[in-house]
């Protein structure tokens, strides 16, 4: 349960903070944070210059151009907080009315302190003459109450959210609405009973005396609550106030939680949990929260993220009012990422800062969802001459040159994001349809059954993938449907994928790259009109005899996401990655180029076993993102260790083959030649990414 | 005995629909942790899609229908088909139905998971998604053997789909791609299984809120 919340990306986002640079998570302002540590926090500004991370001077320029653009105005205006990037993505997110976001970083005051100045700050706003006002407990509400002070609201009720309790600490409920009321010159409904009771029976009897019954009565008719959310560390405020028990037994009722909300649990998705306490609290009820207009809710701290998670997936609040480093922990949970700091717009710290860390992946998209069926089309259109749709939609294409009568059909499939693999290569000498799925997702069935049915000429079909268990899944049920038509449909897969499992398990392998070689042999074997068998069996062939070892050095990101898949430290390649981003065998640090050749050449030929004299095809291949350029050096010392191992390269290629996405990487692929397979090799074929002859 | 009617019951689909869409960020970011990061974003795709087909007049099998058509024909992946043939055998199991009783609904379990372990090739203890179906099932049945209201075997399955998904963490992947970490695959949930708990665990919620009585 609490890695949703995970620790992990909080931790990522704290980590985003470049050295020298700004913070990502103080927004794009610097302005801001400088006049906050300046006025609010009071610090000097030389401390200001430390924290921040530039010259006193420039301190001392932010603070100038801050109030003349009317920021600091004695007091920072609260507008300005909220248009920080965190409150701003907060609100969109969780569809928030408003929320604010304390910078919440330097200055020596303790993060209740803070926070209690910015909760204060935004009452002063919030409260209108009439509210009745419901108030919960804990530090934060104790602490935005007691820098509170608001003159001449008439009318104003404040009602104790929950019952009492006996707790040795200063923010018990009693206090916090107290606290709030003298603040706001407001009346005081305190609950005269104790917030839990040890017996259902006794509950039920307290809530019938007038007074309490009258207390509780005003509960319904609160159009705002201010309340802290609870998280369940150990010395969480729920504990260390003696609000309830700590045994184990308790807390194994309440294993589920993730934190609480006056009194009553709830899990990650802010549902309540049922447990020993139902029934016995005395106080407002997580409907009633629910079902009150203005809902704020007070908390801030990393321990706190998941509890504050799912207090706003359950709906309980509507006004977050937090600090910046829990905020964008919150987000980070939930699986949004803030978009970096752009201080293009302030005064630029003077000293070479690092730029700050990317966290969203720039690329040439219109709505991400659309970007398979975009790519589609153009690609459809590019290559007019080569492909067509089989029916009418472009996830099944079929060569204009290709299916005759009496040979076999070869269809290919894969997910998309590896361009040009497949569609790249359908076409005269190489296969005859593709289907096509969603960003690395096989096909469903009903384009791969397109495709087959398209290319059946009498002879029979062959189904040519790569090896991963949504393919074997799809193209199987294609296959069972196109043999129910009574075409004969025979399977190979691709595997050639060193790094994806032991030589024993040479069948578990994955297909990358090496497709390629197996397409071409597989195409040209059809096009010379073999049966299907000998199709099959040529396939397999070239399939044993290639070989392909990745190696990454940045992750690929997808259209959908934009955010990496997997993160690569400064210095370290990921050895054996596949074209997914799964990660490879090893992850070390980044070599150089013949280094980074010799450790790929070293996997292939101990597998390969070449005899002196053997023939290799090369495919050095390029996973997205990585240029020709350094293909060639690789390549260059791949040859050079062939040479002195007496192999000959007979055929190569060098470019974008299969790639993933915008992957900073290459593979290497070789295949073992012989007679036969260079023959196919160099069969005549004409296809967008590939042709001979 | 308490059951549920079939014909009121295809609101249900649309919360499982809810709760994925929901949970696309949450799903990816598992996913990515040992998969290709899109298990949220395609699982999104696929319930979301079905939940814009459905108008809220739908039985429970015939809401659990379109989904199998989305998820079968649009979605791909792994996914596609596992889910895919999961509710088409859960539909298949209660068409005939007019009301669903403790009995029917644990065929009706029974026959999703027979279509999922048909079409897949894992088996339970593989970090997949059966490690969450298969002891939801089990507590579920185990309950409702023990003569526990229909209710309480809907909480055990709930939290027996939950504690299965969370036995993933411990797991080596066998099949799928995560497999082919061996040993690495280790220390993270299976999306397959946490997808699976949301949706076994929003269908018990479901039924229990529209028991009878």
């Amino acid at each position: 349960m609490a890695a949703k919340a995970g620790t992990g990306p909080a931790a990522a986002v704290g980590s985003a903070r470049s050295e020298g640079g700004v913070p990502l998570r103080f927004g794009d302002d610097l302005l801001l944070w400088a006049s906050w540590l300046y006025y609010e926090e009071g610090l000097t500004q030389s401390d200001i210059a430390r924290i921040i991370g530039v010259s006193r001077a420039s301190v001392i320029s932010y603070l100038a151009d801050a109030r003349e653009r009317g920021i600091v105005n004695i007091a920072i205006k609260t507008e300005k907080l909220r248009s920080l990037t965190i409150a701003k993505a907060l609100q969109e997110h969780f569809g928030l009315k408003d929320c604010l976001v304390i910078p919440g970083e330097g200055g020596g005051r303790s993060p209740f302190e803070s926070l209690g100045s910015g909760g204060a700050q935004a009452l002063r706003s919030i409260i209108k003459p009439g509210d009745t006002i419901g108030v919960g407990w804990g530090r934060s509400v104790l602490a935005a109450a007691e820098r509170l002070s608001v003159d001449g609201l008439q009318d104003v009720r404040v009602v104790q959210a929950t019952g009492s309790t006996s707790a040795h600490v200063p923010y018990t409920p009693a206090a916090c609405a107290t606290a709030m009321a003298t603040a706001i010159r407001a009346e005081c409904i305190p609950i005269s009973a104790p917030a839990i009771v040890s017996r259902r029976e006794l509950r039920d009897m307290l809530v019938q005396e007038t007074p309490v019954q009258e207390q509780l009565a005003s509960l319904e008719e609160l159009n705002r609550i201010v309340f802290g959310i609870a998280s369940l560390r150990p010395n969480s405020t729920l504990y260390s106030s003696g609000f309830l028990n700590d045994t184990p037994k308790f807390r194994d009722a309440y294993s589920g939680a993730v934190g609480a909300i006056a009194g009553h649990y709830i899990d990650d998705m802010g549902r309540r949990i049922d447990g020993p306490l139902d029934g016995r609290i005395i106080g407002i009820s997580l409907e009633q929260i629910a079902a009150t207009p203005q809902r704020i809710a007070i908390a801030s701290g990393i321990d706190k993220v998941p509890a504050i998670l799912a207090a706003l997936r359950g709906g309980f609040v509507n006004v977050l009012i937090t600090d910046a480093a829990t905020g964008a922990g919150i987000l980070s949970a939930d699986g949004r990422e803030i978009q970096p700091a752009r201080a293009a717009a302030t005064p630029v710290p003077e000293t070479g800062t690092a730029l700050p860390a990317r966290s969203s992946v720039k690329k040439f998209l219109n709505t991400p969802e659309d970007a398979v069926d975009e790519a589609l089309e153009g690609a459809v259109a590019e290559h007019a001459a080569f492909l067509r749709p089989v029916r009418d939609s472009n996830r099944a294409l079929i060569a204009r040159n290709g299916p005759r009568e009496g040979k076999v059909g070869l269809v290919i499939g894969g997910g998309s994001g590896h361009d040009p693999c497949f569609l790249g290569y359908v076409g005269r000498g190489m296969a005859d349809a593709v289907a096509i799925g969603n960003v690395f997702a096989s096909p469903p069935p009903g384009p791969i059954f397109d495709c087959t049915r398209a290319v059946n000429r009498g002879a029979g079909v062959l189904h040519l993938f790569g090896n991963y268990s949504g393919d074997v899944m799809n193209f199987e049920m294609a296959a069972e449907m196109a043999q129910m038509e009574g075409i004969e449909v025979s399977t190979v897969v691709t595997t050639d994928d060193i790094a994806s499992s032991a030589a024993e398990d040479r069948s578990g392998r994955r297909g990358v790259a090496g497709n390629l070689f197996v397409f071409k042999v597989a195409g040209a074997a059809c096009d010379r009109m073999m049966p299907l068998s000998q199709v099959e069996l040529l396939a397999r062939k070239a399939n044993r005899r290639t070989f392909t070892v990745g190696v990454a050095l940045e992750s690929c990101s997808l259209p959908e996401t934009r955010r990496p898949l997997f993160m690569l430290g400064e210095g370290e390649m990921e050895v054996g990655v596949g074209v997914h981003g799964e990660p490879g065998v090893l992850r070390q640090s980044v070599e150089t180029a013949d280094d980074t050749a010799d450790l790929v050449v070293d996997r292939i030929l101990s597998e390969m076993d070449p005899a002196r004299g053997d023939e290799v095809a090369l495919l050095l291949n390029s996973l997205g993102s990585t240029p020709l350029m350094e293909l060639y050096i690789v390549g260059r010392r791949v040859r050079q260790r062939l040479k002195a191992r007496g192999i000959s390269v007979a055929r190569s290629w060098a470019g974008h083959y299969c790639t993933s996405l915008d992957m900073v990487g290459m593979s290497v692929t070789m295949m073992q030649l012989d007679e036969q397979l260079r023959d196919l090799l160099d069969h005549p074929s004409d296809t967008p990414a590939f042709r001979i002859g | 005995m308490e059951r549920i009617s079939n014909a009121d019951a295809g609101g249900i689909v649309a919360e499982i629909a809810r709760v994925i869409v929901a949970n696309k960020a949450y799903l990816s970011e598992i996913d990515g942790k040992i998969g290709d990061g899109d298990h949220g974003v395609n699982m999104a795709k696929g319930f979301g899609r079905t939940a814009e087909k459905l108008d809220g007049t739908e039985s429970l099998d015939e809401a659990m229908s379109v989904l199998s058509d989305v998820l079968m024909s649009e979605i791909g992946g792994s996914m596609g088909p596992l889910y895919g043939m999961m509710f088409s055998g859960m539909a298949e199991a209660i068409e005939e139905a007019w009301e669903i009783d403790a009995v029917l609904f644990g065929d009706m379990l029974q026959n999703g998971l027979d279509e999922v372990k048909d079409i897949g090739s894992a088996d339970v203890g593989d970090k997949t998604l059966l490690d969450a179906y298969a002891p939801a099932l089990d507590a579920y049945r185990s309950a409702i053997g023990d003569g526990k209201p229909m209710a309480e075997a809907l909480d055990a399955m709930r939290a027996a789909a939950e504690a299965g998904r969370d036995s993933t963490i411990d797991m080596i992947a066998k099949v799928g791609r995560a497999s082919r970490l061996g040993e690495r695959s280790r220390g993270v949930l299976d999306a397959g299984a946490t997808s699976c708990s949301l949706i076994l665990g929003t269908l018990a919620e479901g039924v229990k809120r529209r028991l009878d009585g």
